[in-house]
């Protein structure tokens, strides 16, 4: 993948995707935009994250990914206006912060959007 | 009994936010029903148990179809009022039907004992099937997106599909609704994360059960026989004989 190939990933992802930690390397998280910074730096550790996006992987361990994935979703849901968004056909109804507090206490519920966050983080590094 | 073809009965309540889902049905039963179907929506009140039972006896379609709360073994139409349990005897009710339920769970234990009790088809999830609700019904992508995917399958069904060519649109929608939101014109909406992951979760919680090769409505693809095509495509060529005929 060249440089303008990463560039090009970086552009397809949702702009409030492109600053979530999805990479790691050596035990650092890297968002799409700090990992593309580093290519664009043509450093070592951008050479590394590239070849993980190349690969289409994300460099993380299963325990790492539900902890990646529960970083992004503390991150992501309290930026969001603080009022019912979601819903269930089962009759349930959430804020985004009642479901980040069912990811919080692992609750069924927040396992589903947890085990969900690692297979989109496997659809995003895939994207081209 | 078999259900009769061209049958179709849908049961959309309208209360406890079931209308995300049934505004969203209704629409696409509009667009996509056909001369010669007999379609029954039982909307808001008239989705209660005992009138759907009715329609069910009364008019025998090949398929039914709803939006409800459930749970495991149990679905419900409107305020929540409890239509089959997987133990229920009006479950024979769906002997030799399709049976399609926008409802939360009921894959788990309900769907097989739909199949159980003779239904040659079920559509259903197994985990919560998830709707945004940051706009009023039916009023945006957003809140239509995740309904739009659910009922691609009852829409195939509508427009002459077999069970299994339904359900691979119903999927390929699903792909496109999450490629919308991911990379497509969506993707820089501000809830296109959420709206991505909740297509997500639904598609991978779906489940269908039952036979491929059923086609509820056949009559509603209408097929040209090829003597017709054939006879249409040298039109031109006798037209060209006669004039010379008469010349």
């Amino acid at each position: 993948m060249t440089r303008e190939l990463m560039s090009n990933w970086l552009n397809k992802l949702p702009e409030a995707e492109k600053d979530l930690p999805l990479l790691l390397l050596e035990g650092i998280a890297y968002t799409p935009r700090t990992a593309y910074n580093e290519v664009a730096r043509n450093s070592p550790t951008g050479a590394k994250l590239q070849a993980l996006v190349e690969t289409g992987r994300f460099g993380t361990t299963i325990s790492d990914e539900e902890s990646i994935a529960k970083t992004r979703l503390e991150q992501r849901l309290p930026t969001l206006p603080d009022k019912p968004l979601f819903a269930t056909l089962s009759g349930k109804i959430f804020t985004p912060s009642q479901l980040l507090e069912e990811i919080r206490s692992d609750s069924q519920i927040g396992r589903q959007w947890v085990t969900n966050e690692v297979a989109h983080m496997k659809l995003l590094v895939q994207i081209r | 009994m078999t259900g009769l073809a061209n049958t179709f009965i849908f049961a959309e309540p309208m209360q406890h936010y079931l209308e995300y889902g049934s505004v969203v049905l209704h629409q696409i039963i509009e667009a996509n029903k056909r001369a010669g179907q007999l379609i029954t929506e039982l909307i808001g009140d008239q989705a209660t148990p005992e009138n759907t039972f009715e329609k069910l006896r009364t008019m025998n379609p090949m398929v039914f179809g709803l939006v409800g709360h459930g749970n495991t073994d149990v679905t419900s139409v409107e305020c929540t009022a409890v239509l089959v349990r997987d133990d229920s005897p009006e479950l024979e009710l769906f002997k030799d039907k399709v049976v399609s339920l926008c409802s939360c769970l009921t894959a788990q234990l309900l769907g097989p004992a739909i199949i159980d009790a003779g239904a040659v088809a079920y559509t259903g999830y197994k985990e919560e099937f998830w709707f945004f609700i940051g706009d009023e019904p039916g009023t945006t992508p957003a809140v239509r997106s995740p309904f739009v995917a659910e009922f691609e399958f009852l829409a195939g069904l509508l427009r002459g599909k077999s069970t299994g060519d339904a359900r691979k649109d119903q999927m390929t929608k699903y792909d496109a609704e999450i490629s919308y939101w991911m990379t497509g014109e969506g993707k820089d909406h501000e809830n296109a994360m959420e709206l991505s992951r909740i297509l997500e979760m639904n598609k991978s919680n779906s489940v269908f059960l039952g036979e491929g090769y059923v086609t509820p409505s056949p009559s509603a693809a209408i097929p040209v026989p090829a003597p017709l095509i054939f006879a249409l495509a040298y039109l031109p060529v006798a037209w060209l004989i006669y004039r010379e005929f008469v010349a």
